[in-house]
Order: structure tokens, then C-alpha cells, then sequence
């Protein structure tokens, strides 16, 4: 029984029953000349106790002990840290092992800093097979630890089968295009641009409006340094004007993009083209536009949003004659509210959900302390006009908001009101009810002349640059990180860095940081003489292509299958992305995925379900 | 008879053969880690020294961390291992800067290495010391819950793996020197001093908590079963001290808890007018852990405003409402301490009936407010600070992480306090501009 067909790997003593072994011995056969070479570690983590809290490791880790190719299988506390990533790197100096397997969290967290381990141990870091016992087995079974760490045993079987049968690969190397497109003219692009700029590389600046600044333009100062936002702006301008290697294009956009990192071709609207390594998102955000009746939106001529608001306050105060006065309208406004979170941190039971049919659960970030500095814009210029503040909680978190603003907010006289999700304010003509907590929750009812409301922020429409690129969007309709803190700005797909609010509600500040992050992330790739892609693509047996052309249709990726001279079908390996798409239409079986091969799937669904 | 082995002892500030790099960063913790990687990962040579024993700043010391709820070691422990093999990052730990001055378009740094007593070269990490030394010294890393040896290493997956010597509370007794197999113990080793010159400096000295006793009527300082943020970190943490839940007095599984936010923020009378930003989310992460280990215990978190702004913080503040946890807005007056050790506090709602009352917990966690660690004042670097205590950015909208003085920048809590996620974005913003500054003044490292 011990004697099953896998040549017999010497240093252990395989259970053959959970094999199949035809596949086995053919496989090692073809991929290596003696399958007794291959020697696997597994190491299961514990994960601190995410795993192990759950799963007995120990048992997962002697059940594997004996398997096939099996050399070593140990277990440990935290395979990521120094010292567990030394375990496997001592295993393989010492020649005890050449394949590894760790069982532990997401592939997505660790299977990269695995594979870095492999790599200074000498061995290619793609014969290295990432296990994921902690999302598929302990996080989900936290109730049935037995059958858990069952589970965890078949997984960790499938990966074994798995590597046993993988060749080293190489990393695909394509060269870069020393030039960055960067979409979105305000700040965050506009910072970007100079960062990048800086580094050498060249830049095209697109932007679909007249003028660069973005929401920059809408307001007249910035919180909490008071600073003029034209002068901010002109700064930005002349440090733009003074770099020859940024291109601006004004009223222009992205028609369309395609390619891959070190290599994306944009057309721009009007019709000339850019080629680019990489790609800097700043498509920015715009203010939430209130439904009709939204606390009296567009049903009353009283209400208006924040940035409208800005725009009176800015003629008011322009007009030196009449300044003294808060005149909007040709009225003398004796009075004004200001109600917090319109357009954020919606909920099911209380608000109106979107056209999308989706509620903004988000909180906007912004809109606290933008208000507070309106209130106080009015209190300083317009003392006697009375001002109300209705919020739900009061988030002034940037450096010297909570001081700077809030603070004296609250000692200017401002009335403030707190409402909950529970009921919200109602506006009827002037008149303002606020269920309000401040005041045992009792109904309070005042007038003001004019009310705004502190519009949220959400994204501009890039429908067609997310299609184009195929980018992700999370559930706020927002671009979403690859991981907010392992890889904040970068997104799943390489070459495209995210700058500034298309990313998430920031204020001025953050979004110059965010700006600042993508461009560093897109120089250092682009700095670099050769960009390297994964290995992960499909290939052509061409002796086994019939030419049937059936693959071509249903690859997503534009270029990266094509029928070449000799009529058979042809892969561009910079172009795809190893879906698999097309491997799994060829009646031939011809088209096959580098380290995800139709024989490697099939030996790991063997390996559960014969059990 | 082991004499302090060090080459560098002799080298001094005037020598030409002083050791060079591009970059020397202050402070190791998430903020440094990162922006050493992406500078390393453009080929600056980047010196990271640590005052700490250890590299991972405070990170490492979390439970969990918002809003995704990976355990913090996960997202640490990989960016300490990949700084600590980059063959272009040298981290110095257990090391401080004690002096900078200008040279050329660069500066000189004065390092001083403190001794750990063991010979670092020799040392394998195997632990006999520890387990051989007789003296038990309060654990810092578990912020006084628990003990460790004399010697010891500080904590699980601490890098690097060497033990440091308590010299204050050592006995002297030679039981760590007999049970090394190296013979690597060195009880009359010296602080030794380097002077590196660099072309650029990053500050990324992170915060500290406020002092528990910052409020005394909170008897932080005095009640068992008030702890701070960072105990409460501890508590939860996969490996904690007790490896589960339970309060410090007696070890009875609370079952009725609080937190009280803004116990060291937002509060003149204590000096500390800011928000410390990140303490409604940590607070609310821990109440969400808590009632996952005691899913029968009653959770209630006293607070003014609920300050969840950042991506997936209000979804994830909505979420803890859902689960059941009870969101007050009160002002704690004060605790006092019961007989069985449970805190009875006095409370005045500002909500419904606004009348004091006085509510009893078994254990209380004090959401303490972060303050700088660091006064880069302190050793005449010209880079000032603001009324808070913080690094001043005096081009703080559009390049944060400029200070005062041309050269030196900042990133992370040094700046302000600042969550995991913004300290992160400030780093990585930071390499930018060291990597932009280097290229203006045409450092190269000869």
C-alpha cells in the first residue's frame, strides 16, 4: 500500500490511498525527470489564534506528514513573521525540501511575502503554493472544529497535489514607458503631476473642464489655515508651468484607454493619442446633489446646497458696497441654518435611497468642518445674523479643526441642534423641527431665513474610463484599493494609482498625501528598467491547435489572444491575465495555464474528493 | 573578557571614513517601515534606527486593527521582515539619535547604539537566558499585565530576535552567562556612538498615549480594572497575556464593560484641546472584539461625537450598533472604585433625561488621546513643533510632510495623531518627497 507509483519518494512514507496515481506518476514524469526530487514543506499557521483557536494545527500538520512527497510538516505560530519565514528558508538551504506549501491566511495578504522567502532561500519563488485555512475553514467553521480542521487537511492535500505538479516559472518582463498619464485637473492630479514631473518622467495632464483646480475653484478659503484657495491654486500653476515635462490638456478626456501596466495607449477626446506607462486616477468628486424636496431642495427657494452657498457668500463679499449686509435674493437674511449630513451616513429606515437604488452609508469627512468654517465666515462677517447648527455628531478630526473651528463655533453664538438617524430634521418653509437630543430629546421648532445644507461628496461619473480599465468600485461607488493598508493606493490591476477623492471623501490635505502616494508608487515602477508581470498566462500547444478560432470571442482582454500566420491561436503574455477564459472553450485542450494547469486542477479536486 | 565589540567605536565626527547612506529615518514603527521600503525600492540607502529593542512601533503591540479586522501582527510582521532583509535598509535598534547637524547639502547624524549586554553577532536567539534567569521584571510590551525575565526577547515576533539585558534589575547572578552556548553575555558593555551623514532625514517618531492619570477622577492610575487603550489592545490580542478576556483584579470574566472616549482628548482642562482622531474607531473595534470573546457581556461606550470619518469607518460603526453595543452620549464626572472592585460611574447623559446618575461596570477602558513621542526640539534639529506638541507643517496643505527645515520631513503621528491607514498614505507621501528632494540637491552617495 505504502508502494503506490510515485516513484516512491524515498524520505517518506506516502499513504497512497488518497491519490490518484496515474496522474501523479505521468505528471512528475513529464514536468521533472524524477519525481523523487520533489520534497514538499508544509507549514501550517496558527495565525495567532484565527487559526488555530478552531483548528487543531497540530493534527493538520501530522496528518500531512506522511503524504506523498511530503519532507517536512510543521506548524507554527506566525508563519509570516521573521522567524517563521526563517523556518522555511533553513528548510531549503539544508536541502531538506525544494516545494513549499503554508497553509494559513488569504493568498491575497501573504502569498507575496511567501514567495520573497523562496526567493532568498535560492529557489523560484513559484514553487510555492499558498493554502488559505483561515478565511475557507477557521473564520467560517468557527463552530465545528473537528470538521474544520478536516477541512483544512483536504485544502492543504489540494495544495500539495498542486505544487507537486508545478515547474518553476519566470516573471513576464515588459519595458515601460517613461511617461504618466494623469487624469483629473484638481489638486490631487495637479500634485500628482508635479511629483511625477520631478522624477523625470513625462506627464499628460488631462482634465475635462476649462481650467485646472477642480473643486478648488468652487470655494473662496480653505480650513482650518484660512488660506486663499486661488492662492493655493496659482501655486500649483506656477510650479506646473514650470516643469516642461507636464503637458496640460484642458477641456479634453479620456476616450479611450487600454493596455497594461508600462504600456497603456490613451485616445483623448480630441482624437490625439498618448502612450503611457502608467496611470495616476484623480477624477476627483462631486457634491451631492439632494433629490427634489430633500429638506425643501428646489421646492423652496430658501434651501440651497453648501457649494451654492459658497457662491453667495463670495458675491456678498465681493460686492464692496453692499457687504455690510447678508443680502441673498434682495433680502436682508437676519437668519440661517445649516443641517449636517445631507447626502451621508444614509440608512435603510430613514433615508431615500439613491438612483442606483444604493444608500451613501459613508460619512463625506469633509462636510463638518466645511460647515463650521461657513458659520464662522458669518459670524465674523455678519455678527448679528443669527446662526443655527444641526448636526448628528460633529467629526472636526483634522489638526486644528476640533480647536480652530469647532471650538469657536462654540463660543460665537452659533445654537447648536443634534438630530439621529431615528428622525431626521423636517423643513417647511422657514421653519426648522429638530427632534433634539441636547434638549431631552424634545421637538424644537425655529425659523431661519435661509438654509444650507452640507452636501456629502460623491464620485464623478468615470463609467467609461472604469469599463475601459476594468477598475474596481466598491460599494460607496467609489474606486477601490487594492488593501487599504498593505496597498492603499494601488488598485488589483498594476499600473493604475489612485490620487486624491475618486478614492474616498478627503479633505484638501489628505488628497495632496493621497496625490503624493500614487506618484511615488508609479515612479518606482516606472524608475525601474523592466516592469515584471506575474507569470499566470495562458499558453498555446500549437501541434494540438486545430485553428477553430472558438478561444477568440471569449477573451476579455483586448490583443491578448490573436490567430497567428500559421492559423493557430497565439497568446500576447503582457496582454493576458490568466483568466482562463479561452482554456476552457479549446476542444482540443491546446490552450493551458502557466501554474494553474488543467492537470493541477484536476489532481486537486482528486484530492478532496477522493477522500 | 568579552571586551564591547564594535568597529565603529572609534570613528569619530570628524573622520572622513564616516558611514554614509541617503536616507536616515526616526522611528520604526508602521510609518518608517514604510517609507524606508519605497525609498529602499527606488535604491536609496536608508538607515532606520529605533529606539526600541525591536522594530514595528506600536502596530505590533495591537490586537486587531479597523476596519477590516486583520490581526495587526498580519499586516506588520511581513513590512518588519521585508525591512529587515532589504539589502538596501540597515535598522539600527535599541538606538537613538542624539545629535544632528548640517553638512553640505546633508547632515550628520550622532547614533547612539545603547547596550543590549549580549554580543549581537554572536547571539542565535535560542532563549536559554531567558529561560535560565531567576529575576521576573514587569512586561512593557503587555503594558504591565504579566512579567518577563531580566533578559529576555522583547515579545513573539520581535526583529531582531535578540534578548536585551535589564541592567537595573539584573542580580548579577551569571545564571544567563552559564546557560549561553555562545558565551555572548557582556555585563560591562557600553553605549557606542556612530555619526552617519545622510542627504536626507525622515521624523516618524509616532505618538504615545496620554497618561492614564491625565484625568485623576478616572483613577486611571489607581483602579485595577480601569485600563488604558493599550492594555485593552492586550487583552484582546491572539497572544495577550492571559490569552483571553478577563479583568485584572481577580480574573472574573467582566461581563459588563465600558469605554469612556475622550479620556485624553478634546479637553482643555488637561491640555489637550485636539482630537486624537483615532480613538472612537479603536474604541469601537475593541467593544466589537469584546462581545465577539463575551457574546452575553454588555457593552456600553460613553462618547460626545462619533468620529467614524474615514473609508468603511461609519458602515463599520453601524455595524457595532447592529451587534448590539450600546453608544451613550454622556460625560463621565468620575469613577470610583466598590468594594468587589467593580467602578461606579457617575454619569450625566446628554440625552433623554439629563440628569447625573451613577452607572456600575466591572472593568472600564479609558479611551486615552495620542501625544507626540518625540520633541525633535530637544536636539537642536530646527524643526519646530505647534501648540500641540506636534511636527509643524508649514506647507500643510499641499506637502505635509515638509517641516521647518530643509531636508528633514515627517510622516505619520509626528504630524498629528493619525490612523493606521492615513500613517501609511503619509509615509509612502513622504519617500516621494525625500526621493524629489534628493534629486533637487544631486546627492549622491560617493
Amino acid at each position: 500500500m505504502i508502494e503506490n507509483n510515485c516513484e516512491n519518494n524515498g524520505e517518506n512514507n506516502g499513504d497512497s490511498n488518497n491519490i490518484s496515481k496515474n496522474n501523479i506518476s505521468k505528471n512528475n514524469c513529464d514536468d521533472n525527470s524524477d519525481s523523487t526530487n520533489i520534497r514538499v514543506g508544509v507549514y501550517v499557521c496558527h495565525c495567532g489564534g484565527n487559526i488555530s483557536d478552531v483548528i487543531c494545527v497540530k493534527k493538520v500538520a501530522e496528518g500531512l506528514a506522511n503524504y506523498p512527497n511530503v519532507a517536512i510538516s510543521k506548524e507554527y505560530v506566525f508563519m509570516c513573521s521573521d522567524a517563521g519565514q526563517k523556518l522555511i528558508i533553513e528548510d531549503i538551504t539544508s536541502g531538506k525540501i525544494n516545494r513549499v506549501v503554508v497553509a494559513a491566511c488569504s493568498p491575497a495578504l501573504h502569498e507575496l511575502t511567501f514567495r520573497k522567502a523562496l526567493q532568498r532561500a535560492g529557489l523560484n519563488p513559484f514553487l510555492y503554493e499558498h493554502v488559505n485555512i483561515r478565511e475557507q475553514a477557521s473564520w467560517v467553521h468557527k463552530k465545528e472544529p473537528e470538521a474544520a480542521t478536516q477541512k483544512a487537511i483536504l485544502l492543504t492535500r489540494a495544495g500539495i497535489e498542486k505544487i507537486r505538479r508545478q515547474e518553476g516559472l519566470e516573471n513576464i518582463r515588459v519595458g515601460a514607458n517613461k511617461h504618466a498619464i494623469v487624469i483629473g485637473g484638481g489638486p490631487a492630479g495637479m500634485r500628482s503631476a508635479i511629483s511625477l514631473a520631478d522624477r523625470g518622467l513625462q506627464v499628460s495632464l488631462v482634465e475635462s473642464g476649462n481650467k485646472l483646480g477642480g473643486r478648488l475653484l468652487e470655494i473662496d478659503t480653505v480650513y482650518p489655515t484660512n488660506e486663499k484657495a486661488e492662492d493655493i491654486l496659482e501655486t500649483l500653476k506656477t510650479d506646473i508651468r514650470a516643469r516642461k515635462n507636464i503637458g496640460v490638456y484642458l477641456n479634453n478626456e479620456i476616450a479611450n484607454i487600454s493596455g497594461f501596466v508600462g504600456n497603456f495607449q490613451a485616445t483623448l477626446k480630441n482624437g490625439e493619442t498618448i502612450a503611457a506607462g502608467a496611470v495616476v486616477m484623480a477624477t476627483g468628486n462631486k457634491s451631492y446633489e439632494p433629490f427634489e424636496g430633500e429638506f425643501g431642495y428646489r421646492t423652496q427657494d430658501n434651501v440651497v446646497t453648501m457649494p451654492e452657498f459658497h457662491g453667495i457668500l463670495c458675491n456678498i463679499r465681493n460686492n464692496t458696497s453692499t457687504n455690510k449686509d447678508f443680502i441673498h435674493n434682495g433680502k436682508h437674511i437676519q437668519s440661517i441654518a445649516f443641517i449636517h449630513c445631507v447626502g451621508s451616513r444614509q440608512q435603510a429606515e430613514t433615508h431615500q435611497p439613491q438612483a442606483d437604488g444604493k444608500l451613501n452609508e459613508y460619512c463625506s469627512r469633509i462636510c463638518c468642518s466645511t460647515t463650521l468654517q461657513a458659520v464662522n465666515e458669518v459670524k465674523k462677517h455678519f455678527p448679528n445674523v443669527k446662526v443655527f447648527d444641526v448636526y448628528r455628531d460633529i467629526r472636526t478630526y483634522a489638526r486644528f479643526t476640533e480647536d480652530g473651528l469647532y471650538e469657536k463655533a462654540s463660543k460665537n453664538g452659533t445654537l447648536f441642534f443634534r438630530y439621529t438617524e431615528e428622525q431626521l430634521p423636517t423643513v417647511q418653509g422657514k421653519n426648522i423641527t429638530v427632534k433634539d437630543v441636547l434638549t431631552w430629546n424634545e421637538e424644537v421648532t425655529f425659523e431661519a431665513e435661509l438654509i444650507v445644507l452640507a452636501t456629502g461628496i460623491v464620485p464623478n461619473n468615470i463609467t467609461n474610463i472604469v469599463e475601459k480599465l476594468k477598475l474596481p468600485i466598491g460599494a460607496d461607488r467609489f474606486l477601490s484599493e487594492a488593501h487599504p493598508k498593505l496597498r492603499p493606493v494601488e488598485v488589483a490591476n498594476t499600473g493604475v494609482y489612485l490620487a486624491g477623492t475618486c478614492q474616498a471623501p478627503m479633505d484638501l490635505v489628505e488628497s495632496c498625501v493621497g496625490a503624493a502616494a500614487a506618484s511615488s508608487k508609479a515612479a518606482i515602477v516606472l524608475g525601474k528598467d523592466h516592469i515584471e508581470l506575474d507569470p499566470y498566462v495562458a499558453f498555446v500547444k500549437p501541434e494540438k491547435c486545430d485553428g477553430c478560432q472558438k478561444c477568440l470571442p471569449e477573451c476579455s482582454y483586448v490583443g491578448a489572444i490573436f490567430m497567428n500566420k500559421d492559423g493557430k491561436a497565439e497568446v500576447n503574455p503582457a496582454l493576458c491575465k490568466g483568466c482562463g477564459a479561452c482554456v476552457a472553450v479549446c476542444p482540443q485542450r491546446a490552450l493551458d495555464l502557466k501554474g494553474w494547469s488543467l492537470e493541477q486542477i484536476e489532481a486537486m479536486v482528486d484530492a478532496i474528493a477522493e477522500a | 573578557m568579552n571586551a564591547p565589540v564594535n568597529t565603529n567605536a572609534s570613528v569619530n565626527a570628524n573622520a572622513t571614513s564616516n558611514p554614509k547612506a541617503d536616507v536616515l529615518i526616526i522611528g520604526a514603527g508602521i510609518a518608517g517601515l514604510q517609507a524606508s521600503l519605497d525609498l529602499a525600492d527606488q535604491n536609496r540607502q536608508v538607515i532606520l534606527v529605533e529606539r526600541n529593542p525591536s522594530i514595528g512601533g506600536r502596530m505590533i503591540n495591537l490586537s486587531k486593527v479597523y476596519p477590516t479586522l486583520d490581526c495587526a501582527s498580519c499586516i506588520t510582521t511581513p513590512r518588519m521582515a521585508s525591512a529587515s532583509h532589504h539589502p538596501n535598509i540597515n535598522a539600527l535598534t535599541y538606538s537613538e539619535v542624539k545629535n544632528v547637524e548640517k553638512h553640505g547639502t546633508g547632515f550628520r547624524v550622532t547614533v547612539v547604539k545603547k547596550p543590549r549586554y549580549i554580543d549581537e553577532d554572536k547571539c542565535i536567539g535560542c532563549k536559554r537566558c531567558e529561560e535560565a534567569c531567576p529575576v521576573f521584571v514587569k512586561d512593557e510590551f503587555e503594558h504591565n499585565f504579566g512579567a518577563k525575565k531580566a533578559i529576555s526577547i522583547p515579545f513573539t515576533n520581535a526583529i531582531p530576535q535578540l534578548p536585551v539585558l535589564d541592567i537595573n534589575n539584573c542580580t548579577l547572578c551569571g545564571a544567563c552567562a552559564n546557560a549561553c552556548p555562545t558565551d555572548c553575555i557582556n555585563y560591562t558593555q557600553q553605549p557606542v556612538e556612530t555619526v552617519y551623514e545622510v542627504g536626507a532625514i525622515l521624523v516618524s517618531t509616532g505618538y504615545q498615549l496620554t497618561p492614564a492619570n491625565a484625568k485623576p477622577q478616572y483613577g486611571g492610575d489607581k483602579f485595577t480594572n480601569v485600563l488604558t487603550a493599550l492594555q485593552g489592545e492586550r487583552l484582546l490580542a491572539p497572544h495577550g497575556p492571559f490569552g483571553r478576556v478577563l479583568r485584572p483584579s481577580d480574573g472574573k470574566i467582566p461581563d459588563n464593560i465600558a469605554f469612556i472616549q475622550c479620556a485624553g482628548s478634546r479637553d482643555q482642562s488637561i491640555g489637550l484641546p485636539y482630537c486624537s482622531r483615532v480613538c472612537c474607531m479603536y474604541a469601537i473595534k475593541q467593544a466589537m472584539l469584546l462581545s465577539g470573546s463575551l457574546p452575553t457581556a454588555d457593552i456600553t461606550i460613553y462618547y460626545m461625537d462619533i468620529r467614524a470619518f474615514g473609508k468603511g469607518y461609519e458602515q463599520f460603526y453601524q455595524n457595532a450598533k447592529a451587534m448590539g453595543i450600546h453608544f451613550v452620549k454622556a460625560k463621565v464626572a468620575r469613577i470610583k472604585e466598590t468594594e468587589d472592585k467593580n467602578l461606579m460611574l457617575r454619569i450625566e447623559r446628554q440625552e433623554d433625561q439629563s440628569q447625573p446618575e451613577e452607572v456600575q461596570h466591572d472593568m472600564v477602558v479609558l479611551s486615552l488621546g495620542l501625544k507626540p513621542d518625540w520633541n525633535p526640539e530637544a536636539i537642536n534639529l530646527n524643526v519646530h513643533t505647534e501648540y500641540d506638541g506636534f511636527v509643524k507643517s508649514p506647507k500643510a496643505p499641499l506637502q505635509p510632510n515638509i517641516t521647518t527645515m530643509e531636508g528633514i520631513f515627517a510622516a505619520g503621528a509626528a504630524t498629528g495623531p493619525k490612523d493606521i491607514v492615513d500613517t501609511i498614505g503619509e509615509a509612502c507621501a513622504g519617500a516621494m518627497e525625500i526621493e524629489n528632494h534628493l534629486r533637487r540637491m544631486e546627492w549622491r552617495l560617493s
